[in-house]
């Protein structure tokens, strides 16, 4: 398995399409968490001295983390696209292994984009801090541990994406699918029944990286009063159960698709 | 032991029948051609073979394993189905580091191959700008990575032009010349008739034969075709002979059990003008077409 996990880590480092998720990841983060830094402390939203304004942009790492699950989804879906599987399946006839290893794959790629998302949406709040004179409101123990919950969260939606990418396999429709659900889709019902929200996948892997409820992609998150997360253990179970759903699914049913 | 055992295999998409009970068996060391026209439903038994395509009934297996289950699959089948089937942004050194990396053989191996296929002077161009004939060479480059046993080519001189053509040919021979198997399908049996010794030849997904291809060709050859003004005394005068004669026109006949030079002898022995004389060797093609017809008939019977 060591082995899989490595030949599938040496395909995503040698795809272009890895590196444009990552910086796209990269800027995107940049964009929105300057944005939130921007807005800080006007109206109701707190300002950016507070340990409140200083967490609704450190914590804006939604992008960072839908792009590690697009990235997990063309991982599985860009074999059938471009046709590689014929040849990742000759050579590993075991499909489940292949998914796995893939999945693996992608956690450690995925790990990589929110770490990179965590560390730019700190260092973009706490430059902005710097340019106004403010003090740093959040310990640092908080930051870093923000920044290891999006690693973890990274990690953990990438490996949904090969679950996902598996079961459904066109790439274009799987990523639509995922934008819509993970940017509209969860706002809307967390908008209609606010006592799920916490409970929703993307929402509840937002949260392991400090980000409240809703305020994963926009930060305005100091001023969002929705219910609390869920706990980070039993938020963390949540979208690893999703993963290892979606990908018991696929196994069971389209990874033994025929090759055509 | 054969070393490829394809036993009642059958694939059935929806209510369309693309194999149909098909047995044919492999010895080791034959280079066989895998014939029959498009839609014949080579690329599905090949693929059956390969467990890429679950059959809905019969076996397919090497040396009685069946594909998943063989413990390194790359060291015992190389095949190339549909081109090299590499990602178009990689370049030919990467995708063969990662096939060299899958198969556990040493990256020198990748240079080896690269100088096999002639593809040394491109081993750094994205395989998405490769010609069909490249990306040919370059699944050919991939599948002899772990120098396997059994080589199973689907249609591998597609887009090669004529130079090309021969190189495969030289390919397979010396592949064959070292002990191991070939299974090449082709639409065309006079691609393959320099290289094969053997023949499977399928039509609408049922086995017309399997046969050696001498014995494909014993009994056809060759025809004499001539024009003579007394075409009809010539005539019976060879079928005194024993030879097969059969009328063509006025003054043409076409001889079969017999030599030009043979009919020449008694055409001058008789004083009998002859006008034309051309000798026609068996043509694989119009055997091919033959057996086409035959089984199509066959089925309609």
């Amino acid at each position: 398995m060591p082995r899989l996990v490595g030949i599938e880590l040496l395909k995503l480092r040698t795809t272009r399409l890895t590196y444009g998720l990552f910086f796209a990841a990269i800027g995107l983060s940049i964009l929105f968490a300057a944005m939130a830094a921007a807005r800080a402390g006007a109206r109701s939203i707190p300002p950016l001295a507070s340990a409140a304004g200083l967490a609704a942009v450190s914590v804006v790492v939604g992008y960072a983390l839908l792009l590690a699950l697009v990235l997990g989804i063309t991982v599985s879906t860009g074999e059938f696209r471009l046709g590689t599987a014929t040849l990742t399946y000759l050579a590993t006839p075991k499909r489940t292994m292949v998914l796995a290893a893939k999945a693996l794959a992608a956690a450690v790629a995925g790990a990589v984009f929110g770490f990179a998302g965590g560390i730019t949406t700190t260092v973009v709040g706490l430059v902005f801090v710097a340019a106004k004179g403010d003090h740093v409101a959040l310990g640092s123990a908080t930051l870093v541990g923000h920044i290891a919950g999006a690693t973890f969260a990274g990690a953990l939606l990438a490996a949904v994406g090969v679950g996902l990418g598996s079961l459904v396999r066109g790439q274009l429709g799987a990523v639509i699918g995922v934008f819509l659900w993970t940017v509209i889709g969860e706002s809307v019902l967390d908008g209609i029944y606010p006592s799920i929200g916490r409970y929703l996948p993307f929402t509840t892997a937002t949260s392991l990286a400090g980000s409240k409820v809703g305020g994963a992609f926009y930060a305005a998150g100091g001023a969002i009063s929705g219910p609390a997360p869920l706990p980070f253990g039993a938020a963390a179970a949540l979208v690893a159960v999703v993963a290892v759903l979606a990908s018991v699914l696929a196994a069971a049913t389209t990874l033994s698709r025929d090759i055509t | 032991m054969s070393v490829i055992e394809v036993v009642g295999l059958t694939k059935c998409f929806g209510t369309t029948s693309a194999v149909q009970d098909l047995s044919f068996s492999i010895e080791p060391g034959a280079v066989v051609g895998f014939l029959g026209p498009n839609g014949a439903g080579k690329t599905t038994t090949l693929r059956m073979l390969l467990g890429l395509v679950e059959p809905t009934a019969g076996t397919a297996t090497f040396a009685g394993c069946r594909y998943q289950e063989l413990s390194q699959p790359l060291r015992h089948v190389g095949a190339v189905l549909d081109g090299s089937n590499a990602h178009p942004g990689r370049s030919a050194r990467q995708h063969l580091h990662i096939q060299a990396a899958v198969a556990g053989v040493p990256v020198v191996r990748v240079d080896e191959v690269l100088d096999c296929v002639g593809l040394t002077g491109a081993a750094d161009r994205r395989t998405g700008g490769f010609s069909l004939g490249m990306r040919q060479r370059l699944g050919l480059a991939a599948a002899l990575l772990a120098e396997p046993e059994i080589l199973i080519l689907d249609e591998p001189a597609n887009g090669l032009d004529p130079e090309g053509v021969r190189w495969l040919r030289e390919l397979v021979r010396r592949h064959a010349a070292d002990g191991h198997t070939v299974l090449v399908s082709s639409h065309n049996l006079a691609e393959v008739a320099q290289t094969v010794d053997e023949v499977v030849i399928l039509n609408r997904g049922q086995l017309v034969t399997q046969s050696r291809l001498d014995d494909l060709t014993a009994g056809k050859g060759p025809i004499v075709r001539i024009r003579s003004p007394r075409a009809a005394d010539l005539r019976a005068l060879l079928t005194a002979e024993g030879a097969t004669v059969t009328e063509v026109g006025p003054d043409g006949i076409e001889v079969g059990g017999s030599t030009a030079e043979r009919i020449a002898a008694i055409a001058a022995e008789h004083a009998i003008p002859v006008v034309e004389s051309t000798t026609e060797t068996v043509n694989l093609e119009d055997v091919f077409f033959a057996l086409m017809r035959a089984s199509d008939t066959a089925e309609v019977a």
